[in-house]
C-alpha cells in the first residue's frame, strides 16, 4: 500500500510541479513544416514529342562545407566497412550541389512516365542509394537489401499511408505498393540503423530531375510553353515563394542555373 | 437467494453489454460536450488543438499523443489503418501503462468518454475522409499457448530481427535501442518484453498479436503485416528449406533450381498482396494463393506472440511489503558466491521504483521499473544480490550537459545509521535522510567491483565515509540486466555504519540511476522505506530444553509416585 501511496504522492507532486512551472512546450520539430514540392491539380499524359529541354547546374553558395561523418553504432563489420557521411549536404567540385530536385511546378500536359525504368533504392553498407528518389504514382519502388543485416524501411508519409516494414537480412528485394497521391519529399529512415536517411517524392508527372555529383539536371521533352521551375533541397529548402519562369521552345534548349544557400 | 442475485447481476451485466455495444463502433457527432470534457481533462497534456503540446507535455516521455496526424499506437486494425472508435474508447478507459496516460474509467462517465472519442477524431481529417470502417485484424485461428509454439516463436524472434531493438531475451536492450526516435523526433525506448505490466496496450497474447501484425504507428515498431514477412508465400516447411539452402556456402544445380522456384512462388504471392493493397481486383485462384500465404503469416505470428507471452511473469511482482518483507536467509558456513546456484532456490523480493520529483533536478520519466533483491547471512556476514533491468550499459563515457558530471548507471542501498526502536519510532527522511542520518552503499557502473560507503543527512548532503569498510563486491551486466553482489560483516567498528543483528526489522530503501536516461545527482529513480530483516534462526536449544524438561517432569512424577507409595506403605 505504501508504494501506491508514494506513487500517487509522486504523481501529485509531479502534477503540481508541472502546473507551477507551466513552461510553454517547445518540441524539437520547431524548425517548422518541411517544405514540400508543388504539384499540379491534375496531369494528363499526352505526347511528349517535339518538346524542348531545360537543363542547368545547381551550385552551393559559400565555402564548401566539410562533410559530417556519421557515427556507426552497430553492425560495424557491414556498416562501417567504409566511412559514411551525412548526405543532407553534398557539395562537389566547383560547389556543385548534389541531390537537388529540379522540376516543373505548373505543367498539366506532356509526356508519360518511362514505364520501363527500374525503380530501386538500395540499402548497401547501411546507406540508402540513391539519397533522393523520384517515384511516379501507382508505381512500385523495390527496396533492395545488399547487406547481410536486418533493415527496416520506414517511410514517413503524411498524405499517403506511412510505411514501416522489416526487410530481413535474407530478403534481397522488397517491392513496395504504389501510392495514389502526390506527396513529398517524404523522409525514409531505417530505425535499426538510426543514421540511415533518404527521401522519396511521389510525383504525378515525369518532369522531375535530381542533380548529380556535378550539380547537373536535365528535363527533356518539355512541351513548348512557359513554366515555373522549382527546386527542393534537403538543407537549402525550396523556391516555392518565388519560382523561376522559363520559356521552352519546341526543339530548343534553355539553360537555367541555380545557386542555393543554407536555409 | 443466491441464484436470484446472480440472475439479477447477469441481467444488469447483459443490459450494460447491450448499452455499450450500442456505442460500439459509432462515437456520436462531435459536440460541445465533447469539447468541454476534452478541454477539462485532456488538453493539459494533449493541447487544446490536439497537437500533443499541452502545458504538461514538456516533462513527459513518452510524449502525449499528437492527434493531428492520425497515428495511433494501440489499434485492433491492420497496418496503416486508423483505429476503431472502440480502440480509442478502450485506451481512454484503461489508460496506457508505463506512460503518463491514466485510465479514465472512474473519472469520466462512459458517455463522456464516448464524447471525447468523437471530439478527438475532429483533429484529423482522415477520419472524415475514410468512409469505410477500418479493417480489423482477424483473431481467428489463434494457436494456443504451448511449449512447442513458444519454441517456434523463439526462432522467429531472431529470424524477423526483433532482437535488434528488443534484445536477446527481450529486455528492450537491443543494439538499436539507444538511437530510436518516434515520428516526431522524440527519443523512444523499445518495450522491455519481460515487463508485461508496462505494455501500453495490454499483455494478453491477442494484444501482442495485434501490435505485431498492425505495427505501432508513430513508433519505430514495424508492422509484420504479410508481404514483408519472412518468405511470404511459402509454407512453413518450404520456408525452412529455403533458409537451409541460403545458408549453404555453395548450391548444387538442383538446389539452385529449387531455391529459384521458391523465389518465383514468393514473387507471385508478394505481387498479389501488393495488387490487393493497390486496390486491384483479384481472381479466385489469386485470392486463394493470398489467403494461403496469409494463413502461414498468421500462424507464425501466433507462435511469436506466444513466445513473447512466455517472457513475462503472469503479473507484476508484488512489492516487498506486509508479509513480503526482505528476509535474509540464514546459512551455516560460507555465504553463496556471485554465481552460486543457491540464489536460484527462492524468489526475490521486489521493490518498485518511482521518479524522484521532490528536489531539483527531478526525474519525471523513470526508465527503471524496480529492483529484485535476495539475501543470505551467517554468523558473521550478510550478502545481498540486487538485480535490475536497464536497457543500456552506461559507464560514464558521456557527461551531463548541465552538471558536467559523467552519466553512468548506479545503485545506492540506503539504511538508517541507527535502527529505530519500535514501530512508532521515527525513521530518517526517506530521501537520503535529514535530521536523522542514513548509511548508504553506493555502487557505480564505472567501478563495477567497488561499493562506497556514504553517510547522508539529505540528498544533497552526502559524505563519503572516511573509514571505508571492507565490503566485497561483484557485478555483471548481461542482456539488459544488472546483477550486483555485496557482502559485509554484520558488525563493524565504524560508528557511522549500520550494525546488524538477527530478528531486528531494519528500514531499507533504494536509489537507481540510468545514465542513458540522463539520471545524475538527484535526478534518479527511488523507493521509499521498506523493511529488511535477518530472519532469526529458530534456536538450536529447542532440541535441548524440551527433552530435559520432559525427562525432569517424568522423573518428578516417578519420584512423587515413589514418595506417595512409600508413605502409604509406612501408614500401613
Amino acid at each position: 500500500m505504501k508504494t501506491y501511496l508514494l506513487a500517487s504522492l509522486t504523481l501529485l507532486l509531479a502534477c503540481c510541479y508541472v502546473g507551477i512551472v507551466g513552461i510553454t512546450f517547445a518540441a524539437d520539430s520547431d524548425a517548422g513544416e518541411m517544405e514540400m514540392l508543388i504539384f499540379p491539380e491534375s496531369y494528363k499524359p499526352t505526347s511528349g514529342s517535339n518538346g524542348g529541354t531545360i537543363s542547368g547546374v545547381v551550385k552551393f553558395e559559400g565555402d564548401k562545407p566539410e562533410m559530417k561523418m556519421l557515427e556507426i553504432t552497430k553492425d560495424v563489420e557491414v556498416c562501417g566497412a567504409t566511412e559514411k557521411y551525412d548526405e543532407a549536404l553534398v557539395v562537389g567540385e566547383n560547389n556543385a550541389l548534389k541531390n537537388t530536385i529540379v522540376y516543373l511546378i505548373d505543367i498539366t500536359e506532356g509526356k508519360d512516365f518511362d514505364k520501363a525504368a527500374k525503380l530501386e533504392m538500395d540499402q548497401k553498407g547501411c546507406k540508402f542509394t540513391p539519397h533522393v528518389q523520384i517515384v511516379p504514382l501507382d508505381t512500385r519502388l523495390t527496396m533492395l537489401n545488399s547487406d547481410r543485416v536486418n533493415h527496416n524501411v520506414h517511410i514517413f508519409s503524411t498524405i499517403n499511408t506511412p510505411v514501416n516494414k522489416q526487410q530481413t537480412k535474407n530478403r534481397r528485394r522488397m517491392p513496395l505498393a504504389g501510392v495514389k497521391k502526390a506527396e513529398g519529399p517524404v523522409s525514409v529512415k531505417c530505425d535499426i540503423h538510426g543514421w540511415m536517411s533518404a527521401w522519396i517524392a511521389y510525383v504525378p508527372h515525369p518532369y522531375f530531375a535530381v542533380t548529380n555529383e556535378k550539380g547537373e539536371f536535365t528535363l527533356e521533352d518539355v512541351p513548348a510553353g512557359t513554366y515555373k521551375l522549382g527546386y527542393w533541397h534537403e538543407a537549402c529548402g525550396t523556391n516555392n515563394e518565388s519560382p523561376v519562369e522559363v520559356t521552352v521552345e519546341a526543339g530548343g534548349t534553355v539553360t537555367q542555373d541555380f545557386t542555393l544557400k543554407l536555409k | 437467494m443466491r441464484i436470484r442475485t446472480i440472475a439479477l447481476l447477469l441481467t444488469v451485466f447483459g443490459m450494460l453489454v447491450v448499452f455499450n455495444s450500442a456505442y460500439a463502433q459509432n462515437a456520436p457527432e462531435a459536440s460541445e460536450k465533447g469539447k468541454e470534457v476534452y478541454e477539462n481533462s485532456c488538453a493539459h497534456c494533449h493541447g487544446v488543438e490536439g497537437r500533443g503540446d499541452g502545458s504538461a507535455a514538456e516533462n513527459l516521455l513518452p510524449k502525449p499523443r499528437d492527434f493531428t496526424r492520425g497515428l495511433y499506437k494501440i489499434r485492433s486494425t491492420e497496418a496503416g489503418q486508423l483505429p476503431t472508435d472502440q480502440d480509442l474508447f478502450d485506451i481512454i478507459t484503461e489508460g496506457m501503462p508505463g506512460s503518463s496516460m491514466p485510465g479514465w474509467e472512474t473519472a469520466l462517465t462512459a458517455n463522456d468518454r464516448w464524447e471525447v472519442v468523437a471530439y478527438i477524431k475532429t483533429f484529423y481529417d482522415g477520419f472524415k475522409e475514410n468512409e469505410n470502417p477500418p479493417k480489423q485484424i482477424t483473431l481467428e485461428g489463434k494457436i494456443p499457448y504451448s511449449e512447442q509454439s513458444v519454441e517456434i516463436g523463439k526462432e522467429l524472434y531472431v529470424e524477423l530481427g526483433c532482437v535488434e531493438c528488443h534484445g536477446n531475451v527481450g529486455r528492450g536492450d537491443g543494439t538499436s535501442a539507444p538511437t530510436l526516435t518516434d515520428s516526431w523526433g522524440f527519443q523512444t525506448w523499445p518495450a522491455n518484453l519481460t515487463q508485461g505490466w508496462n505494455y501500453r496496450g495490454g499483455f494478453d497474447t491477442e494484444d501482442i498479436f495485434k501490435r505485431f501484425i498492425g505495427g505501432i504507428a508513430g513508433s519505430p515498431m514495424p508492422a509484420f503485416e504479410g508481404d514483408s514477412f519472412l518468405n511470404f508465400g511459402l509454407t512453413a516447411e518450404e520456408s525452412k528449406r529455403l533458409i537451409e539452402l541460403e545458408n549453404k556456402d555453395e548450391m548444387t544445380e538442383a538446389e539452385e533450381e529449387e531455391s529459384g522456384q521458391f523465389y518465383e512462388k514468393m514473387d507471385t504471392a508478394v505481387d498479389i498482396a501488393l495488387s490487393i493493397k493497390e486496390g486491384a481486383e483479384m481472381s479466385t485462384t489469386q485470392m486463394q494463393t493470398y489467403n494461403d500465404a496469409m494463413k502461414v503469416v498468421y500462424e507464425k505470428s501466433w507462435h511469436l506472440a506466444n513466445y513473447v507471452k512466455s517472457l513475462m511473469p503472469e503479473e507484476r511482482p508484488e512489492p516487498a511489503i506486509g508479509n513480503n518483507v526482505l528476509r535474509s536467509q540464514y546459512v551455516q558456513g560460507e555465504l553463496p558466491a556471485f554465481d552460486d546456484a543457491a540464489w536460484e532456490t527462492f524468489e526475490a523480493r521486489y521493490f518498485p521504483l518511482v521518479g524522484q520529483v521532490v528536489i531539483e533536478p527531478r526525474q519525471f520519466n523513470p526508465t527503471i521499473d524496480g529492483v529484485h533483491v535476495k539475501s543470505f547471512y551467517n554468523d558473521t556476514e550478510v550478502v545481498f544480490l540486487f538485480v535490475w533491468d536497464d536497457r543500456t550499459h552506461t559507464t560514464g563515457d558521456e557527461t551531463d550537459e548541465t552538471t558536467q558530471k559523467p552519466l553512468e548507471d548506479a545503485l545506492a542501498v540506503q539504511f538508517p545509521v541507527k535502527v529505530p526502536q519500535g514501530p512508532t519510532a521515527p525513521k530518517p527522511y526517506f530521501l537520503w535522510g535529514g535530521r536523522l542520518p542514513v548509511y548508504l552503499w553506493h555502487w557505480k557502473a564505472s567501478t563495477p567491483d567497488q561499493v562506497t560507503e556514504l553517510t547522508a543527512k539529505g540528498i544533497n548532503n552526502a559524505e563519503t565515509q572516511e573509514a571505508q569498510g571492507e565490503l566485497q563486491v561483484q557485478s555483471a551486466y548481461t542482456d539488459g540486466q544488472y546483477k550486483l553482489w555485496v557482502k559485509r560483516t554484520l558488525k563493524t567498528d565504524d560508528k557511522k555504519d549500520l550494525q546488524l543483528e538477527p530478528g531486528v526489522f531494519v528500514p531499507i530503501a533504494f536509489s537507481v540511476w540510468d545514465g542513458s536516461n540522463a539520471d545524475v545527482d538527484t535526478k534518479l529513480t527511488m523507493t521509499s522505506w521498506y523493511t529488511f530483516t535477518l530472519e532469526p534462526v529458530p534456536s538450536s536449544r529447542r532440541f535441548v530444553y524440551p527433552p530435559i524438561i520432559a525427562i525432569l517432569s517424568v522423573g518428578l512424577l516417578f519420584g512423587l509416585r515413589a514418595f506417595v507409595q512409600r508413605r502409604n506403605t509406612e501408614d500401613v
